[in-house]
């Protein structure tokens, strides 16, 4: 006998007509739900995400079917990824079915559903429905018995639970029900429907088999039917959002922030109301699952400020839906505790983009309404105003830091091989500037001649862009670019990750176009080179990736390259790479006086659990907090902060 | 009602100081300067007032070289309807008196009906301006407010006295109020109102005999007494050096 | 040289400012002549018998700027004297500038000094110090407190009343009293003090510290006020208190004159202070260069062993 079973066996072809109109006015319906949802899309302004097409169609397909996004988390990104597949085989098998009988076969007599390959299908389709049921139960045991903190559980959830069960469960009966009756004596096929030959050994013998198979068959129909449904009203409508979100992400440099162009003088700037976000702001709020890898990972959440990332969006997505005004449900506190630490971003599987919906935001607060997180902010602001720096020092005493160091004015005429960008942080504040030695005093150990601006340097405008200040970020920064030009400057080197990104990448959009590295960057280049040579010896550490280096820029490797070329080991902190965990003083942050529980204290923590006793950072900011937490936690005896710069100048060959 | 508001432009005290070869002033090249701290109450203070009622006309005036166009322009941003710049490049050379009869001279035939001042600038910190113009004026005033409330043509201030007490007076327009610190929270001007403020009008006045009573004789670092010994070197030492100077001193 | 002082009366007490200026006259002057809007049961007494032009509270006002101008300008017609010195007070900077304007007078503010026959200020926050000169009279001065080192005398004036009367647009209200004090800095024998370079709020805790290790008050300068971070009951200063502890930390203070003129009494100063050309220097015993977040924690540990 062949290997194949009889579609529409038992119920018959009377059904096809019931079934298509069913199925097909289920998704009818959620289709037209979704496309009621566009009008509030709508209110959204204007912004291109269908440039290069093919691209992101391409994109969004890999990403989707890959789960690439949704690997962002390991553990439940897999037993997602099992659910998705054991869904997607189910729904191929399903059309394959559908393609037969009611096309193939009665138009052109043609079946494929028969000997080996019908061995295989049933088999995988089996198994994929027994993949779907254990990774079901494993989200309903986390999410209804485990109950992680922070997730929310709606109706919604129970819904899409009961119904995937409904699904998967009533299919497995249809199918044992069908096997009972059709091939409870060929176990030889059976075997090829394990899951289904358990059910068929349950009910064999039963005296209504058909009937009762009707019934599931019928009830199995109206649970699909309903899961269409559902996708138009519940959280399933990510089945589609999502790979839409895909197609439609943003694919500009990571951190690029829209430079606003102050010319039109009746202008607002920035966000107030829903309608002052982009159509893709809000459209990224109903992709949003509430899956809480955002909130889980924003060093603003876990140190008890006034902001989720998850709840941010979801209040936004509110208000676009309620016509709540956002100022009513998203207080300025959850707007001012973001670090832009880009960590909700990087994590987010369905890509929505958390930080430039808070920077928008802040935006209006400060260019329209003048206001600030603090006094304390608003007297960094005016020194930067005034001095160029956030402490208020005397501009002209800008290179102070590097007299006795034999480091070049540009101003003087000499030649240099680099601009170094000396950043704020690194020119006035006693421990950076011993960063900024170490790394001068490497350069000359390398033949490079090394350049500063002294005075003529400003303060990059990095924090109070983040903070909201566009206007006075565009007017140093093109004093800045004035500068470079002036000096026909033609590569830059940053300590500051912060002066790195900006200068690099946002200040390109104010017409400068030189190449801007960061120190660590160049440091190697200097040891590949062959230009400084370093000695090798043990030592312990845990190394800090800065957010500006490494989810902006992607840097991770390179430092822990040369780190390990000394011949020193790295314990990792649990949050590395990818997951770093802030320090709490990006977004202007390090302006504002922290309340509570500190960021850069849970940081500290987390590298005291590692055991080290040398913290290897990369950034001012973050050493800065670091030398902070480590008072507040008392762990200042114990463990100290370096940056990589400091360690290479004790390694180096002279 | 007519309200006047004058502004200083100041040299950002966190600057090291370069005497000029003359000994008369310092550099000016290497200093940052900025509208002058009191000056930024009382025009916060004008502000507010000018919004409290519905027909007002609130002007801001400054003396100096073109530079301090920047502080009234920060004064326009932050809510003045138009400026005057009374154009003088060695505004150092004037004293209290000659500044305060520079702004005499424009305002004399306005009819301003409430003046603001702030008590004292930064750098020479004199404290006469206001209330010189106020007399040459022939107006009341009060110096050193604290609070300032207005109603119907009666003002009723605050004054701060020392220790923290303070004297509350009444009086009617026209007056002249200096704005001490903590008078209000200045503002920061906002990205429209700087858009607006460039297109304020900015009166150009001269100065040509400046009716100083006083010039400066010479300009000096203070001298060093050498009363205090340095202590410098590693946190541990410090310490210990503290500890010994507190017990030969009886304190411990 | 003819001097005309100034006293100064709050609530119906003489303060002890006219002595300060007495004694800064004597400096320059060969006769010195004194006025006061007082209370007669309060009246300055010096070391000798001077002049003193004197009206009653009672009809011209504790302080009534029209009232005491032109009074004040009676005696400056009568007795034109070469130099007029008044407190750098609120009553000082208030009352001195009316008569510059009224006599078209040179004057002089926050002097401390008088040197070369000619006197000294500070500007910009106590970096530099000016010299003006004039060759107009009188000139007007006003003295910075504790500029001078002055004692009250046990001679009574020879007092001349003055009776006009004078018009007033000033309707003074009363007083309204310094929020309440929950320490009296002016009795502590240890102040430890907090100023603008202890950088952020926070910080004030470390300071606490090294107060508590010490048995002492905490006290600060005025922006530490100004930004809300200690009360003005803590503030020390011509516009705070003027204190006389046996020891005083000034903890990153730089010195401006109203906070050494309030702290200047103390018998021993440290300060601590990452600049060491701050002005605090000029009267500190001790100028600890560090930064204060990491010396104070080391320094209350070297305390309390």
């Amino acid at each position: 006998m062949e290997f194949t079973r009889e579609i529409y066996w038992n119920v018959g072809h009377v059904v096809l007509i019931p079934m298509y109109l069913i199925a097909l006015g289920s998704i009818a319906f959620s289709i037209h739900k979704l496309w009621q949802r566009r009008i509030v899309y709508l209110k959204g302004k204007p912004v291109n995400r269908f440039d290069n097409l093919s691209e992101r169609v391409w994109y969004a397909i890999k990403t989707a079917i890959g789960q690439v996004r949704v690997l962002t988390d390991k553990e439940m990104g897999l037993v997602h990824l099992l659910l998705f597949f054991g869904f997607l085989l189910l729904t191929i098998g399903t059309t394959l079915v559908f393609i037969q009988a009611d096309m193939l076969d009665p138009i052109f007599g043609i079946r494929f559903l028969k000997g080996g390959f019908y061995k295989i299908f049933s088999l995988v389709m089996d198994l994929a429905g027994l993949i779907m049921f254990l990774a079901l139960l494993i989200f309903t045991i986390r999410r209804f018995i485990i109950k992680p903190s922070g997730l929310e559980t709606t109706k919604d959830d129970v819904i899409m639970h009961l119904l995937l069960y409904i699904i998967i469960i009533t299919g497995f009966i249809v199918e044992g029900f069908r096997m009972a009756a059709t091939e409870i004596n060929r176990p030889e096929m059976m075997i090829f429907s394990p899951v289904g030959m358990v059910f068929a050994k349950i009910f064999a013998g039963l005296d209504n088999i058909e009937t009762i198979h009707k019934a599931f068959w019928w009830i199995h129909l109206f649970a699909v039917a309903g899961f269409f449904v559902s996708i138009g009203l519940t959280k399933f409508k990510h089945i589609l959002l999502i790979p839409t979100n895909y197609l439609v992400h943003n694919t500009l440099p990571k951190g690029t922030i829209d430079t606003l162009n102050f010319e039109n003088e009746d202008a607002t700037y920035g966000v107030k109301s829903v309608s002052d976000f982009t159509w893709k702001d809000i459209f990224d709020t109903d992709a949003c699952v509430k899956c809480k890898r955002c909130q889980d990972r924003c060093p603003a959440y876990a140190s008890e400020k006034p902001l989720s990332p998850m709840k941010f969006i979801a209040d936004v997505g509110d208000s676009a839906f309620t016509g709540t005004e956002l100022e009513n449900v998203i207080s300025k506190e959850t707007l001012w505790s973001c670090t832009t630490c880009g960590n909700c971003q990087e994590v987010c599987p369905a890509e929505i983009e958390h930080v430039n919906k808070i920077i928008n935001m802040r935006r209006n607060l400060v260019l329209m309404e003048g206001e600030f997180p603090g006094d304390e902010v608003m007297l960094a602001v005016n020194n930067i105003e005034t001095n160029g720096n956030p402490f208020g020092f005397a501009f002209a005493t800008r290179a102070d830091w590097a007299k006795e160091l034999g480091v070049g004015l540009f101003s003087d005429g000499g030649e240099y091989d680099i601009l170094y960008f000396v950043g704020c942080y690194a020119s006035f504040d006693k421990r950076n500037i011993a960063i900024a030695k170490s790394f001068v005093e490497i350069c000359k150990l390398a033949n490079v001649r090394v350049g500063i601006l002294g005075k003529e340097e400003k303060c990059c405008g990095e924090p109070v862009r983040k903070l909201g200040n566009e206007y006075l970020y565009q007017t140093i920064a093109n004093e800045n670019i004035e500068v470079f030009k002036k000096y026909k400057i033609s590569r830059i080197v940053t300590t500051c990750p912060h002066c790195f990104n900006t200068l690099g990448r946002d200040y390109k959009e104010l017409g400068l176009d030189v190449p801007v590295v960061h120190h660590t960057q160049f440091i190697s280049e200097l040891i590949n080179s062959g230009k400084i040579r370093l000695n090798s010896g043990k030592m312990l550490v845990t190394y800090h990736d800065s957010c500006y280096m490494g989810r902006y820029m992607g840097i991770y490797d390179e430092p822990r390259d040369i780190i390990r070329s000394m011949g020193i080991e790295i314990n990792e902190m649990d949050r590395n790479r990818e997951n770093s965990f802030c320090c709490g003083g990006g977004g202007g942050r390090i302006f504002v006086d922290e309340k509570g529980t500190k960021i850069s204290a849970l940081r500290v923590e987390m590298a005291n659990k590692t055991g080290v006793d040398t913290i290897v950072a990369n950034c001012p900011f973050c050493t800065t907090m670091f030398e902070d937490g480590l008072k507040v936690t008392s762990l200042d005896s114990s463990i100290k902060v370096k940056d990589l710069a400091e360690i290479v100048l004790e390694r180096i060959i002279k | 009602m007519n309200i006047l508001v004058c502004v200083k432009q100041v040299p950002d005290l966190e600057a090291k100081f370069k005497i000029n070869p003359d000994g008369k002033w310092f550099a000016e090249d290497e200093i940052a300067f900025k509208m002058n701290e009191y000056d930024e109450y009382a025009v916060e203070e004008a502000v507010k007032l000018r919004e409290s009622i519905p027909d007002g006309n609130l002007v801001v005036v400054s003396i100096g070289p073109e530079r301090v166009k920047e502080a009234i322009k920060k004064a326009l941003a932050m809510g003045c309807d138009s400026g005057v710049h009374i154009k003088y490049d060695k505004e150092n050379e004037l004293d209290s008196f000659a500044k305060a009869y520079a702004i005499y001279q424009y305002a004399k035939d306005k009819n301003f009906d409430i003046i603001f001042t702030g008590m004292q600038s930064q750098d020479k910190g004199s404290a006469q301006v206001g209330i010189i113009l106020a007399e040459l004026l022939g107006i009341a005033s009060v110096s050193t407010i604290v609070d300032f409330k207005f109603n119907n043509g009666e003002i009723e201030v605050k004054k701060e006295l020392e220790g923290g007490k303070k004297s509350v007076v009444k009086l009617k327009t026209p007056a002249l109020l200096t704005c001490q610190l903590g008078l209000n929270t200045p503002r920061y001007p906002t990205l429209p109102n700087i858009m607006k403020a460039k297109k304020k009008p900015i009166e150009e006045l001269t100065l040509d005999n400046p009716q100083n009573l006083c010039v400066i004789d010479k300009i000096s670092y203070p001298e060093k007494k050498g009363g205090a010994v340095i202590l410098e070197g590693n946190p541990k030492d410090l310490a210990q050096k503290v500890v010994s100077f507190l017990k030969e001193n009886g304190i411990l | 040289m003819k001097t005309l002082i100034v006293a100064e009366y709050r609530e119906g007490n003489l303060l002890d400012s006219i002595y300060e200026s007495y004694s800064f006259a004597k400096i320059f002057s060969d006769e010195i002549i004194c006025f006061a809007v007082g209370s007669e049961s309060a009246l300055p007494e010096f070391d000798k018998t001077i002049k003193l032009y004197f009206s009653g509270i009672d009809r011209s006002g504790e302080y009534n700027p029209d009232v005491h101008k032109n009074l004040l300008k009676t005696v400056i017609d009568k007795e034109s004297p070469d130099i007029v010195v008044m407190p750098h007070s609120s009553y000082g900077w208030d009352l001195a500038p009316r008569l510059s304007a009224l006599l078209k007078a040179p004057m002089i503010s926050e002097a401390i000094g008088y040197q070369d026959n000619k006197f000294v200020k500070p500007v910009c926050n106590n970096k530099l110090r000016l010299v003006l000169t004039t060759d107009k009279k009188p000139l007007i001065v006003t003295l910075q407190s504790g500029a001078a080192q002055g004692e009250k005398g046990s001679v009574k004036p020879d007092m001349i009343k003055l009776d006009e009367s004078y018009e007033t647009r000033y309707n003074f209200i009363g007083y309204e009293e310094a929020e309440k004090k929950d320490v009296d800095l002016t009795k502590a024998q240890i102040i430890v003090s907090a100023g603008r370079g202890v950088g952020k709020k926070e910080n004030i805790a470390i300071v606490e510290t090294l107060a508590q290790a010490l048995g002492g008050e905490l006290g600060s300068s005025r922006p530490v006020v100004d930004a809300g971070w200690l009360p003005h009951s803590r503030q020390v200063g011509t516009t705070g208190q003027t204190v006389a502890p046996k020891l005083y930390v000034a903890c990153g203070i730089s010195g401006a004159i109203q906070h050494l003129a309030g702290m200047k009494k103390a018998e021993k100063v440290i300060a601590i202070n990452t600049d060491k050309d701050a002005p605090i220097a000029e009267v500190a015993d001790l100028l600890v260069v560090a930064d204060l977040t990491q010396f104070i924690p080391v320094l209350v540990d070297s305390l309390k062993k």
